[in-house]
């Protein structure tokens, strides 16, 4: 044994690394170091600071789900923003002279060419008439029904159906 | 045989210790990795489908997600990671209460929605009560895209001002439709007369 | 060069994967020359360069980022493999990969059969675990693969969940009780009450629920998110648990819990099957008139 070790100091010893078991089992050594926990929180805290984000809105793929929810809230905001839009501008009509009654106002829609009409009526229609039905929607998943994927798509879908024909149904009237 | 080379490897290790302070890589003296590296290589490039010239192999990544308004800030913790998140003190008025009062509101609506289409106008009460819940629901709605939107741990100032902003401008639109609601006809009937004209 | 190009298959990409070899080859035989190799790797070289009759070549994009290289903006990386000689899982595309390909590719894995939770990732779009998703099999269409949506990563494809599992921490998951069981012995449950756990326990904590919560991208400081919660209602509906106001307090703020808009996105990417959105439901209605 003694002889043995003695052959493999200097030269020799670079023989038997190419020798196949030294490359079947390659034996790794890590080189670790004791630091107090401070020392490596702060490490990982500095680390922490380069992270990016990964993408999320624009790699997540398109599903009714949350674009349907996507478009309910947008609906709502135009709906609810031409609701508030109207109740102040009729407050501070006074103060800049404006005729907002509704008899003014029914008089210069109706004086729109029939295209401008529908299409205004069709841009309105369409976020109540898809608001309206989304948020049944709602109501019931706020009862506990409907939670299947199955049923989601499917009441999701109808809803986008529904919501377009009754508004093109209401921009006709 | 191992059991013999085994020590002389160990020894080796010792004798060239990684520069590297915080390093968990493998070390090994110049012979070892010459070995391991070169004995990987043929496989690699045996085994590789890189069909793909390198240059058209890495692209620049190019989500459309990053969001330019209030992008994410660096990741910080609170506390270590063995500390549970902070759990918020219960205020049923901007939780189960509200939730529950904006469902009622919510559910009023359906029936005075059908309504007016059913009856073909509403009375001036019902109107009333509508254009309420109305705005109600417009309130409870834009606050909650603001409590989204507008996180209060990162910009508590402008969060303060967005909902004072919207507490005026309901109270602003609320006084505005009472006036419209007194002088005028009603929400609904002047909506059916716009859209009727 | 030891190969002709043959007249199968596009020209361009094996003329371009040819060229690629080339000083691998060199310096491989350089090698092979200094050292004695065993043939068998040398025999297995000639005969994967050729391309082969009917492979399924199939293009992966990957997104990368290296800690090392923190200035470095992550990117995509494109590997090809051939489908007829990989795996039918993602989780074997990406083992193949990092094994043959590119050793540098980061990401986490352990049991391969959708148990443990580790490999979860964003493939063509949605969350689920890379060991359960097949591989489309359509080679014309490259598969995009990328970390859970709106984390911090660590590298490659590895997120970090750090605060994701202090949000678990703070629902105290655990079973919670004052009083000792009746008969002494252990806290006994009727068969029904046993069926209320049924799609709550089997939820293994992957975050591919939470992280497919637009609410959760926008508000993952202070909302729960759908796997949290739903790990919530595991406890609150459990018969033997006696803190269940308790739970309930801590959740009633408008942060918590409440950022649900039911947007429906965790339940219909849950790998496991469960209904996250449904816990939630029933949470707020427990809670609705407390």
């Amino acid at each position: 044994m003694f002889a043995l070790r003695n052959t493999m100091r200097g030269g020799a010893a670079r023989a038997v690394f190419r020798s196949p078991v030294a490359q079947v089992a390659p034996r790794r050594t890590a080189a670790t170091q004791n630091m107090p926990e401070n020392a490596a929180r702060d490490i990982l805290v500095k680390q922490r600071l380069n992270r990016p984000v990964s993408p999320h809105l624009g790699i997540y793929r398109p599903q009714i789900t949350w674009y349907g929810s996507a478009l309910n809230r947008i609906t709502a905001s135009i709906l609810s923003g031409g609701f508030y839009i109207f109740g102040f501008s009729y407050l501070i009509a006074p103060l800049f002279g404006w005729d907002l009654s509704s008899q003014r106002l029914a008089k210069s829609f109706g004086s729109l060419p029939k295209p401008v009409k529908v299409g205004t009526k069709m841009l309105l229609a369409f976020p109540f008439t898809y608001h309206s039905l989304n948020g049944v929607r709602h109501l019931a998943w706020d009862l506990g029904y409907g939670f299947s994927n199955k049923a989601v798509m499917q009441t999701g879908w109808a809803t986008v159906a529904a919501s377009v024909a009754s508004s093109l149904g209401l921009a006709f009237v | 045989m191992a059991s013999v080379i085994r020590p002389t490897l160990l020894r080796q290790a010792f004798a060239a210790p990684s520069k590297r302070v915080l390093s968990t890589s493998t070390i090994a003296s110049s012979a070892f990795k010459s070995s391991t590296l070169s004995s990987r290589r043929p496989l690699q490039s045996a085994l590789a489908q890189d069909a793909l010239p390198k240059s058209a192999r890495i692209a620049a990544f190019h989500g459309t997600g990053s969001r330019m308004i209030l992008p994410p800030l660096p990741q910080r913790i609170q506390g270590t990671v063995n500390d549970p998140a902070s759990v918020p003190d219960p205020t049923p008025a901007h939780g189960s209460y509200h939730w529950t009062f904006e469902r009622i509101v919510a559910a009023g609506l359906v029936p005075l929605t059908i309504a007016p289409f059913a009856a073909g106008s509403l009375n001036p009460l019902t109107d009333a009560t509508l254009c309420a819940l109305v705005l109600i629901h417009s309130h409870i709605g834009f606050e909650s895209i603001i409590i989204d939107y507008v996180p209060t741990h990162r910009m508590p100032g402008v969060r303060k001002l967005f909902m004072w902003g919207l507490k005026l401008a309901t109270l602003l639109v609320g006084v505005g439709l009472y006036e419209f609601e007194t002088n005028d006809v009603g929400v609904t009937e002047a909506v059916k007369r716009i859209w009727k004209a | 060069m030891p190969h002709s190009a043959d007249k199968r298959g596009s020209f361009t990409r094996l003329e371009a994967r040819l060229r690629l070899r080339r000083p691998h080859q060199q310096l491989q035989r350089s090698n092979l020359q200094e050292r004695a190799r065993s043939p068998g790797i040398q025999d297995l070289h000639n005969q994967r360069a050729r391309p082969e009759k009917g492979s399924k070549i199939k293009t992966f994009h990957i997104y990368r980022w290296n800690p090392d290289e923190p200035t470095q903006k992550p990117r995509m990386q494109s590997y090809t493999l051939d489908l007829n000689k990989t795996g039918p899982m993602m989780l074997d595309a990406l083992i193949r990969i990092k094994n043959e390909v590119d050793p540098t590719l980061t990401f986490r894995r352990s049991c391969r059969e959708g148990i443990c939770g580790s490999c979860a990732m964003n493939i063509d779009g949605i969350n689920t675990l890379a060991c359960l998703c097949r591989i489309p099999t359509d080679t014309k269409k490259a598969s995009r693969i990328y970390p859970l949506p709106h984390t911090y990563v660590v590298k490659d494809l590895v997120p970090d969940l750090t605060q994701f599992y202090k949000q678990y921490r703070s629902i105290k998951p655990y079973l919670q009780r004052s009083t000792p069981p009746p008969d002494g012995r252990e806290y006994r449950q009727s068969k029904a009450e046993r069926k209320k756990l049924d799609g709550l326990y089997e939820c293994i904590l992957c975050a591919c629920c939470s992280t497919s919560c637009p609410s959760y991208w926008w508000n993952s400081e202070e909302y729960l998110g759908p796997a949290v919660l739903l790990q919530s209602y595991r406890w609150i509906a459990d018969s033997r648990d006696e803190k269940k106001a308790e739970r309930k307090d801590a959740l009633n703020n408008s942060m918590s819990l409440y950022r649900c808009h039911t947007i429906l996105n965790c339940s219909r990417t849950c790998p496991k099957g469960l209904n996250p959105a449904l816990a939630i439901a029933e949470i707020k209605k427990s809670m609705a008139f407390t």
